[in-house]
């Protein structure tokens, strides 16, 4: 394997792991909310969390350029302030990767949060446990199996992200060059065999993660 | 110690609604009625895991909800014992950490001596490690007690302890549950749709019909003096029937019903004074119906007081006990729909008088046997 395709290897991985963390971070809490509380503009939340999975990527990329490019929403104030902008570097990979994953692992967790019986949540409050200690205690370790299998699926999908990254980070190899887009580089420029061993480490890697999430979800119910 | 309890709920539910009114002062209360008439959710707005449209709960002078004065004590400070149906346990835990689920505020040895403490005095000390999913209904009621009554509660609550178990555990807990809750003397709500759990475990009974209550009484009274027919219904009296009165005497009430005159005991205690044509209302207990045997003398009513005469037109196997249903020979509708009464008779007994293939019938009812429902 070139030095190119190797360092487009450790970059996914570290990607992925990277944007795995942050879907933990914010995926939990979100698939916990949306699971379990009622309140104004929730079935919005919902909405925004679970477009991703169901949008063109690039359309994805598109709406992340519209707010963090260097004139974006967000994007215009960080740059007029530092003079830095979030487009074309390795964070761009991950936030492309993390909104791509997040509705796998939200929808994941919450499933498996809904499932947990209303009652021992009852229980826990009668035994003097606040809604929060109750979902530490009770409710997150009794989805914890579900919890793991989306955040399995998370990495997944952080790792075959292609879209969304492209827009948002580019294909700028050893920084935003992603295994995904290093394949495509290759193809496009007839590297066949580079292309081909990318393609046997990328599906090796995607096994694993299916029979690891397999497994936790059958372990879930 | 008992507590003096005080409830008025009102909780409007898609398709449903609470209204219940109840206090009590007793050490076991039961909420008696059938599935679906409001007694978990009065359960649950107890506990303060469902908030009440409006009303009030004060248990010792200690106000939980009070919607005129806009309080609501959240579930973790009213200090309850929460015996769920099902029972609840944490699958995650172990059964001591079950128990001790509700102590994370006292220091961690008092914790442990605690949770020591309440196992043993339920006899399952053995079974500290284990978790819930490898024990027995009735060891999972017993961990359950356990959690509840380890915060060391004002008052426990019950919904339902019993009905997760098949019947013959059933029985034997019934009486173990009474033991336990007698012996730590906590006041206790129960929620049941048994009506023989019910009987067993109450010292007073609240009874509950479409989100209403009916009555509100110590058990022994509801059975005398049932406040409407709904509710005698629902404590499994039979044969409640309608008549009027001919005359009522200190022991004696004659009354008429379908033709016929039939003569009840009055009592002191009962003291029944309707004047002659009023309405009454009167039961029969289907087992003390009693069939007169064709190869004896030819009763007479001196002999046998209250006879009728009738057919048999369908019966009805329960096992040990075979209902019959007798239709009078008298005119008229009959008052039951196509019968008149209801009669148990033993297995035995509906074997020996050959009643499979006889259904021509004369019966005698003692006038102790007749139950005027003064309330009704």
């Amino acid at each position: 394997m070139s030095p190119e395709s190797l360092s487009a290897l450790f970059l996914s991985v570290r990607v992925a792991a990277v944007a795995t963390f942050l879907n933990a971070l914010i995926g939990i809490p979100l698939a916990w909310v949306l699971a379990r509380r009622r309140f104004w503009g929730r079935s919005f939340l919902d909405l925004a969390v679970t477009l991703p999975l169901v949008l063109p990527p690039t359309v994805t990329g598109y709406y992340l350029i519209v707010v963090l490019g260097r004139r974006g929403w967000l994007g215009a104030p960080l740059h007029a302030l530092t003079g830095w902008t979030v487009a074309f570097t390795w964070y761009a990979a991950v936030i492309a990767a993390t909104v791509m994953a997040l509705p796998l692992l939200v929808r994941t967790a919450r499933a498996a949060i809904e499932a947990v019986d209303r009652d021992l949540e009852k229980a826990a409050y009668t035994l003097g446990r606040s809604e929060w200690r109750t979902a530490l205690e009770v409710t997150l370790p009794l989805a914890r199996n579900g919890i793991l299998a989306g955040l399995v699926l998370a990495f997944g999908r952080a790792l075959g992200e292609f879209g969304a990254t492209l827009m948002l980070a580019g294909n700028i190899p050893g920084r935003t060059t992603t295994v995904p887009l290093a394949i495509y580089t290759a193809v496009q420029t007839g590297e066949t065999e580079e292309a081909v061993l990318l393609v046997a480490a990328l599906t090796a890697l995607s096994c694993v993660v299916l029979i690891l999430a397999g497994r936790l979800g059958a372990r879930a119910t | 110690m008992s507590s003096r309890i005080e409830v008025a709920l009102v909780k409007r539910l898609p398709g449903f609604t609470l209204d219940a009114v109840w206090s009590a002062g007793e050490e076991v209360v039961v909420l008696f009625g059938p599935s679906g008439a409001g007694k978990t959710l009065t359960l649950q707005c107890f506990a303060g895991l469902v908030d009440p449209d409006s009303g009030k709960i004060v248990v010792n002078g200690r106000t939980f909800f009070d919607s005129d004065r806009g309080m609501n004590l959240p579930p973790q400070a009213r200090r309850l014992g929460y015996v769920f149906q099902g029972y609840a346990l944490f699958p995650h835990l172990t059964v001591a950490e079950n128990v001790a689920f509700g102590l994370r505020s006292l220091p961690r040895t008092r914790r442990i001596v605690r949770t020591g403490e309440t196992l043993e005095r339920l006899g399952i000390s053995e079974l500290a490690r284990r978790y819930p999913h490898e024990l027995s209904g009735g060891q999972q009621q017993r961990v359950a007690l356990g959690r509840a009554l380890a915060v060391d509660p004002e008052i426990l609550l019950l919904d339902e302890p019993l009905s997760a178990l098949d019947a013959p555990t059933r029985r034997q807990l019934r009486s173990d549950l009474m033991s336990v809750i007698r012996e730590w003397g906590k006041t206790a709500v129960l929620v049941t749709h048994d009506l023989a759990e019910a009987f067993q475990i109450a010292d007073r009974l609240v009874v509950y019909q479409n989100g209403r209550v009916v009555q509100t009484a110590p058990k022994g009274e509801i059975l005398q003096r049932p406040a409407t027919k709904d509710v005698a219904r629902l404590m499994g009296i039979r044969n409640i029937l309608q008549g009027s009165v001919v005359k009522a005497t200190p022991d004696l009430i004659q009354l008429r019903w379908r033709d016929e005159l039939l003569e009840a005991a009055n009592s002191p205690t009962l003291a029944y004074t309707g004047s002659p044509g009023t309405p009454i209302t009167f039961c029969i207990r289907p087992e003390y119906i009693r069939l007169i045997r064709k190869d004896r003398s030819e009763p007479t009513p001196g002999t046998h007081p209250n006879l009728l005469r009738g057919e048999l037109i369908g019966e009805e196997d329960q096992g040990p006990v075979q209902t019959l249903y007798l239709r009078l020979d008298a005119s008229g509708e009959p008052s039951q729909g196509a019968h008149d009464l209801e009669i148990d008779v033993p297995r035995q007994v509906y074997e020996i008088l050959e009643i499979s293939r006889d259904r021509r019938w004369a019966v005698f009812v003692n006038r102790g046997s007749i139950q005027v429902l003064p309330g009704v």
